[in-house]
């Protein structure tokens, strides 16, 4: 990677040189916020909250960072993020300091349609909200941690747009960017994407080659119906490196199948804008990689004995089935923003509330928050860890 | 003899060339040309027709007593596809919309992917998101030349613009042409069923290199709303003509 990037540096200082006609930019924001937790004191999963040690109450000031340089050949961006927060629960506090790059990319334009990069890139698409389907990397979408940015992956990229309607990409995916989980599963894989964009309707098909696993397959697409409705669809077909495999019968022991068997993951979706630029979405999602009610309900009943096992190794989504809603304002609204959503394990019955909303105080300051209340029991998915997270923020935009 | 001969021969030719010069002076001096090449002529002057186009766009709304913060974007475009990108105000800098014909996506710093969002998501104020994106009135719309009017003391042609497809930013436009510049002085917006939407006033005050030709070029768009008190101005400036990469439409290469 670093030779390649280092390969590619050369190469866009010559171009750079040979085309000077630099612009610069940069910005950033400065964000402050605090959170509160209610962790389920009955959690069976988490009991006493000893085995995730979960934050109770955290205050964290972070600073995102754009750079941009670029001319009619070269393109250089960065995204340094540097943090410090304060954790604390029943054990203790713990102080955290971070600095890292989420994303960063020299592009140089090769040839007419063709452009080589290499850097840290958020490779995630499709129009799903509530999980990303298609995306290998990216399935969580940044739910777990609604207010914490995506990292890119470390990647290599050949990119080929023959026209306005259709590119391909190879590219190499050196390993995941900053704060992956080790091993890292997606070191040294190969990517190819296909896009292509028509008067109202776009699709991509997606596969993913990863060392000593099955290949990862994917496809999303969208169609804009009217001014008003857009429907679209995310699909993925893969196998984990790992699968806990929970009979429903609750007498037999967890089983740990690696990798696991291929299966496929659909969301469907459907948007609805209304003439003020208020839009209504429903998402249903079928994970395949998912229990069945009775696998979910003999996990828990595991669970009771095991339950740094079951945690540990719990698939992406302990159900099958899901629907999610959302009902938002205008995403293009100048002075604020509000997001309420609704997510109903349609496997084991419980439900997820949430809703974010942001508003600005004078130009460069924006207030914010977001509440996130499960309903249900410590034995249903969205219920099993916490009862209500309520964070507070503002952020400044820089310069 | 010969003298008379070559009298009448080229008494002749005035006359012929007389009656083709009168002939040619009369058409063009009653005939005006089609609805389409009217609107191919004037599309230039917005955008349209060009091989690429980078302009920057501030925009001021005004709803009632109250004024939006004014914006201000940089716009890549070609044909039906363009790339707006916010400058001002600060918090939104970074943002995009990109439309590749009725496709639109919403990207931001930090977003975890690219946001499809429908055309009734439009930016504040009455612009619509096709009226930042070079103008193709010529491609989108059937027209037809229903007479002339004088705008201002200019005469204007009048075309009747009715939307070829449902890409098309608006359902019919009733459009004002200079007939001696050949651009667009004003036009009425109005929904399917007929009712005005909102009006729109051109001003020309930039210039850009085309062919070799100086084309006067489109500086300034009024939009004011027919149903309630509202106004949107969006001024252009620096403006280029230069093609713009396909790969600059790609969404998985706007990092």
């Amino acid at each position: 990677m670093r030779l390649a990037a280092l390969a590619l540096a050369t190469f866009a200082a010559t171009a750079a040189a040979a085309d000077a006609d630099w612009q610069t930019s940069w910005d950033g924001t400065l964000y402050g916020y605090a959170n509160s937790t209610a962790v389920r004191n009955d959690s069976v999963l988490n009991p006493g909250n000893q085995i995730a040690g979960l934050p109770q109450g955290s205050d964290v000031a972070e600073l995102r960072l754009n750079f941009k340089a670029e001319n009619d050949t070269v393109r250089l961006t960065a995204r340094p993020i540097v943090s410090t927060r304060e954790l604390r629960n029943t054990f203790g506090t713990q102080h955290r300091d971070e600095g890292y790059f989420s994303q960063w990319q020299v592009r140089v334009s090769a040839a007419e349609s063709w452009n080589v990069a290499a850097g840290r890139e958020v490779m995630n698409w499709g129009a799903g909200q509530f999980r990303s389907p298609s995306s290998p990397f990216y399935f969580d979408n940044g739910r777990t941690d609604p207010l914490r940015e995506l990292v890119g992956m470390d990647v290599l990229k050949l990119s080929w747009t023959p026209d306005r309607q259709s590119s391909a990409t190879l590219a190499r995916i050196v390993r995941s960017g900053y704060g992956a989980m080790q091993p890292d599963m997606w070191r040294d894989s190969w990517l190819a994407k296909l896009d292509q964009r028509g008067g109202d309707w776009a699709y991509g098909l997606v596969t993913v080659q990863v060392p000593h696993m099955p290949a990862f397959y994917g496809a999303h697409g969208q169609m804009t119906m009217s001014d008003a409705l857009m429907l679209y669809g995310e699909l993925g077909s893969s196998a984990s490196a790992f699968a806990l495999q929970s009979s429903a019968e609750p007498t037999q022991p967890f089983t740990v199948q690696v990798p696991s068997s291929r299966r496929t993951t659909a969301l469907a979706g459907a948007a609805y804008t209304f003439e003020d630029g208020k839009s209504l979405t429903a998402e249903y999602l079928h994970d395949g990689h998912g229990y069945t009610a009775d696998e979910e309900s003999a996990y828990f009943q595991r669970a009771v004995a095991l339950p740094g096992m079951a945690l540990g190794l719990a698939p992406r989504l302990l159900g099958r089935d899901y629907l999610h809603l959302v009902w938002q304002s205008n995403m293009m609204g100048e002075v604020g923003y509000w997001r309420l959503m609704y997510t109903r394990n349609l496997t084991d019955g419980g439900n997820e509330l949430a809703a974010y909303g942001e508003t600005v105080l004078a130009s460069r300051l924006s207030i914010y928050g977001l509440v996130i209340l499960p309903v249900g029991t410590a034995r249903q998915e969205f219920s099993a860890l916490f009862t209500r997270s309520v964070t507070a923020g503002l952020k400044i935009a820089l310069p | 003899m010969h003298w008379a001969m070559f009298e009448k021969a080229t008494m002749n030719k005035i006359l012929c060339a007389a009656v083709v010069g009168m002939f040619c002076l009369g058409s063009s001096a009653i005939a005006a040309p089609d609805a389409y090449t009217i609107l191919k002529d004037s599309d230039q002057a917005r955008g349209g027709g060009l091989p690429g186009i980078v302009w920057e766009i501030r925009v001021t709304s005004r709803d009632g007593d109250r004024t939006d913060e004014p914006q201000r974007l940089v716009v890549k475009a070609v044909d039906d596809s363009s790339v707006a990108e916010t400058q001002e105000p600060v918090r939104f800098k970074g943002s995009k919309i990109l439309q590749v014909q009725r496709n639109m996506w919403l990207t931001r710093p930090g977003l975890s992917k690219p946001i499809p969002i429908s055309p009734r998501q439009r930016m504040s104020g009455q612009a619509s998101n096709g009226d930042i994106a070079a103008t193709n009135y010529a491609g989108d719309y059937d027209a037809k030349t229903t007479g002339t009017e004088t705008l201002d003391g200019e005469p204007c042609y009048v075309l009747d613009l009715s939307a070829k497809h449902n890409r098309a930013t608006y359902d019919k436009i009733r459009y004002w042409v200079s007939v001696k510049r050949l651009v667009g002085v004003k036009a009425e917006f109005y929904s399917l069923s007929g009712k005005l939407l909102k009006t729109a006033r051109f001003e020309y005050n930039n210039a850009i290199e085309h062919d070799g030709k100086r084309v006067p070029f489109v500086s300034k768009m009024t939009i004011h709303d027919a149903l309630v008190d509202a106004e949107t101005t969006m001024e252009f400036g620096t403006v280029k003509v230069k093609k713009i990469a396909a790969a600059e439409f790609d969404l998985g290469q706007m990092q």
